[in-house]
């Protein structure tokens, strides 16, 4: 009853019955099924562990994936080894057991625990004896380590190398998935909370926004619209490069530290330049347009900044809307002390200003003055309402957006004119 | 070596990425590789060029990638010149005030010629 795998050395080992040809296959058949598709992510994760686990005839299985920022190998799933899980258990890269699996891309086998180099206590307190790991990819990299244990001592053969490899395959595109998905909530839920639909109510003025996210997936998009003790309405519109959940983290960033330079100084072209600095300072790798824009009390004068933002359109009431023309200073995060000029605008009664991000007028095969021309065209001095509904209809109409869109729009009223 | 239509070859010692016509989200990280093995062959100091003559489309992707190895180079004590001449093109830069902060001509041979590589070398 005891034997050895057809490559053994012929030591005595503990009883592994030789697995005929079609239990491996239905081992494959089990950790390949299309049916385990339909579980959630987090299930598929825990239902693959127990197949993989009976699979291969293993006590312990368990998935650590990788947490970029700091190289370690984080517990993230486990079948007979929860302690890994419970205890959060941390490998870094290069080091132990797993961590030479993730560094080296490559399977390993320890045929014997306790004389190896193994950093977690948990393995050898759990009495395992034999292990074996292999690698988690998805693209060209390394997202995490799977590996099976024996509490007895277990030869592991090629074949049930490359059957874990198949778990492990299954479980990085299920990974992928969770993260993808985790992700995209989260930037979601910080979109909305950042960019909110309600506007602050502004004597004297209308107000009207639209935040569409690119390519069913948010990004770096925003505006913002508040007052100041003086009386001031400030308007920001803001790109930040990149999308998902990384993106709308740094503008959230930008977001409020933008409001806390706006209290400090009154020169737009100032805040800019804090807001600059800060950005190099802590998010070197940022890049972003801002345009900042202060009215006036009494709604008549803008006077406004642009960190390389497409520059706002106004329309008058019965005259074809334009774009303002305003001189703009380079983008955030591209050189130090850079300066941007102060543009001041008058603002007629009933005229509409309407601030926007560049996926509203950018598309691919035209240059982006096309687009500029094409908002002026569907702008007039009407409700902002009304106004963004017909921007958007024209601009955006039926088709899905690529890139972010914020669209904002403010109105002086016209009574007085 | 060509990637995602980026191409890289060293001319006159000096590494050249050539871009397509469009260069945006989708083939941002395609750049980005070819910038990261064309700075690889940048001689110490030494300058490295993005040809963008062909490109009529770049996103804030493509602006992002170019941003990143500008101040790579800059830090390391080279330089990254850019050719761009599509009207798209320059004017995206004009509005994000790029063409002030990143050197650029107009054509390939300037570029060479600024950096005194001799035609043909």
């Amino acid at each position: 009853m005891t034997t050895c795998p057809p490559n053994g050395a012929g030591e005595v080992t503990a009883p592994v019955d030789p697995v005929p040809v079609e239990d491996r296959l239905r081992a494959i058949q089990s950790i390949t099924d299309a049916a385990l598709s339909r579980l959630s992510d987090h299930a598929l994760l825990d239902e693959l562990l127990d197949r993989t686990r009976e699979a291969l005839q293993a006590d312990t299985a368990a998935v650590l994936l990788l947490d970029s920022p700091s190289g370690q190998l984080i517990a993230t799933a486990a079948a007979g080894l929860e302690e890994e899980v419970s205890q959060g258990v941390r490998v870094p890269v290069g080091r132990g057991f797993a961590g030479k699996i993730a560094a080296e891309r490559r399977p390993v086998i320890l045929e014997d625990v306790s004389h190896s180099d193994v950093l977690n206590p948990i393995l050898r307190t759990k009495g395992i004896h034999s292990m074996v790991g292999v690698p988690m990819v998805a693209g060209d990299r390394v997202i995490g380590v799977l590996h099976i244990g024996s509490l007895t001592h277990r030869e592991f053969t090629g074949e049930d190398v490359e059957l874990l490899q198949l778990a492990a395959d299954r479980a990085a595109v299920a990974v992928q998935s969770i993260a993808a998905q985790a992700n995209r909530v989260a930037a979601e839920a910080l979109q909305r909370s950042l960019v909110p639909s309600a506007l602050p109510a502004v004597p004297g003025a209308e107000l009207a926004g639209r935040y569409i996210p690119g390519s069913g997936s948010v990004g770096g998009d925003w505006y913002d619209v508040f007052t100041l003790s003086t009386g001031e309405l400030c308007v920001v519109t803001g790109d930040v490069a990149g999308s998902g959940l990384p993106a709308a983290v740094i503008m959230g960033r930008m977001r409020s530290a933008l409001r806390a330079y706006a209290l400090e100084s009154r020169d737009p072209g100032e805040v800019l330049a804090r807001l600059d600095r800060k950005m190099q300072h802590f998010e070197p790798e940022a890049l972003a347009t801002v345009l900042y824009a202060i009215i006036d009390p009494a709604l008549d004068r803008m006077q406004v900044a642009s960190a390389g933002h497409p520059p706002p359109a106004m329309a008058c009431p019965g005259q074809p809307a334009e774009l303002i023309d305003i001189v703009n200073g380079p983008m955030i995060g591209i050189s130090s002390g850079a300066q941007r000029p102060l543009n001041t605008v008058k603002i007629p009664p009933g005229a509409l200003l309407c601030f926007y991000t560049d996926g509203l007028v950018e598309r691919r095969g035209e240059p982006i003055d096309v687009g500029m021309a094409r908002l002026c065209r569907a702008l007039a001095a009407e409700l902002p309402d009304a106004a963004c509904a017909a921007v958007m209809g024209a601009l955006v109409g039926s088709e899905p957006a690529r890139d972010d869109i914020a669209l904002l729009i403010l109105r002086r009223q016209p009574t007085g004119c | 070596m060509t990637d995602a239509g980026f191409t890289v070859d060293v001319i006159g010692g000096v590494p050249v990425v050539r871009a397509p016509e469009d260069v945006d989200i989708v083939n941002a990280d395609g750049l980005r590789a070819a910038l990261a093995h064309a700075a690889g062959l940048q001689a110490p100091h030494g300058a490295l060029v993005v040809d963008m003559a062909r490109t009529e489309f770049c996103d804030t992707a493509g602006l992002h990638a170019l941003v990143a190895a500008h101040k790579r180079a800059r830090t390391g004590g080279g330089q990254l010149l850019l050719v761009i001449g599509g009207a798209a093109v320059v004017r995206v830069f004009s509005i994000t005030g790029l063409d002030r902060v990143i050197p650029h001509v107009t054509s390939l041979e300037q570029a060479l010629e600024r950096i005194g590589v001799a035609k043909g070398g």
